[in-house]
């Protein structure tokens, strides 16, 4: 039983998610420094997609004295991945996403040298 | 810079008071936290002692305030943070751990979790910034369905790099 706004919902749309990236980056911003990251959006725009995430709970906003700040919070997102990948098989899925990468990496090395050879 | 702090939010279908007992009891901490317990009862106002399941400690501080949750209050459990289940991590000084449990409903039940005061303690930040969701999530699935997540392997929850 999940409260709150449909997370999918929510995440459908680029902008929530490039907020969700800034915050990413760097947690607990507050509203003017999440909107001067969005010129070609009002401030009141801004704060509409932060409302929709934070209904999801995919944003926390804390209170530090007299500044609002915003915190991702990953905790819904691991919900769903838990709905469809059991903690054994997201072991073996990082490992197949590692190997498959070193592969890749490893592929590229060898035709740089068949290149130069 | 990033704010020196981790902030997470879960809502699960119990009361605020199982979900209370489960944070503050080592009968239910070592069922989804690592198999960690408390030494003796958290006490406000005293020190306390996390160990693993052979004993060694995990984390250590002091809990600062400890405030059961009642009709029309949250409450709220506050401990400092000192690692003690890795050695480069024991070198960092104590950040601070806020619970709180609020009522949001019938049966239903938001838990803030902020870890801050971590400004001197780098990898401590970047030890528990996973840890903590899977610990909400796993506590959430015990709390619901009478049996936490499941575990990977014996050798991840003792190893040093097992995260809180």
């Amino acid at each position: 039983m999940e409260k709150g706004g449909d997370i999918f919902r929510a995440l459908a749309d680029p902008t929530r998610r490039a907020l969700l990236d800034s915050l990413f980056s760097r947690d607990g911003q507050m509203l003017n420094e999440l909107s001067e990251k969005f010129p070609d959006m009002t401030r009141f725009g801004v704060m509409k997609h932060l409302a929709v995430l934070a209904e999801a709970n995919l944003v926390i906003t804390a209170r530090h004295g007299r500044t609002k700040r915003h915190y991702l919070n990953p905790v819904p997102i691991e919900q769903v991945a838990n709905r469809w990948i059991s903690k054994y098989a997201a072991r073996f899925t990082s490992a197949l996403v590692a190997l498959d990468e070193q592969v890749g990496a490893d592929h590229e090395t060898e035709t740089r040298r068949a290149e130069s050879a | 810079m990033s704010l020196p702090a981790h902030v997470y939010q879960i809502y699960i279908a119990a009361t605020p008071q199982q979900v209370w007992v489960a944070i503050t009891e080592s009968e239910w901490t070592r069922r989804y936290f690592h198999i960690v317990a408390f030494v003796e009862p958290p006490q406000q106002g005293k020190p306390y002692l996390t160990v693993g399941v052979d004993g060694r400690p995990a984390v250590d501080g002091i809990t600062e305030e400890m405030l059961p949750p009642e009709e029309g209050r949250p409450g709220r459990f506050v401990q400092t943070w000192h690692t003690r289940y890795d050695a480069e991590l024991a070198r960092e000084p104590a950040s601070r751990v806020e619970w709180t449990v609020e009522n949001v409903g019938k049966g239903l039940t938001r838990v803030r979790l902020i870890h801050g005061n971590l400004e001197q303690s780098p990898l401590t930040w970047e030890n528990v910034k996973d840890g903590w969701v899977w610990i909400l999530n796993s506590m959430k699935t015990l709390l619901e369905t009478g049996q936490p997540l499941q575990r990977v392997s014996e050798d991840e929850i003792l190893s040093p790099a097992d995260r809180y």
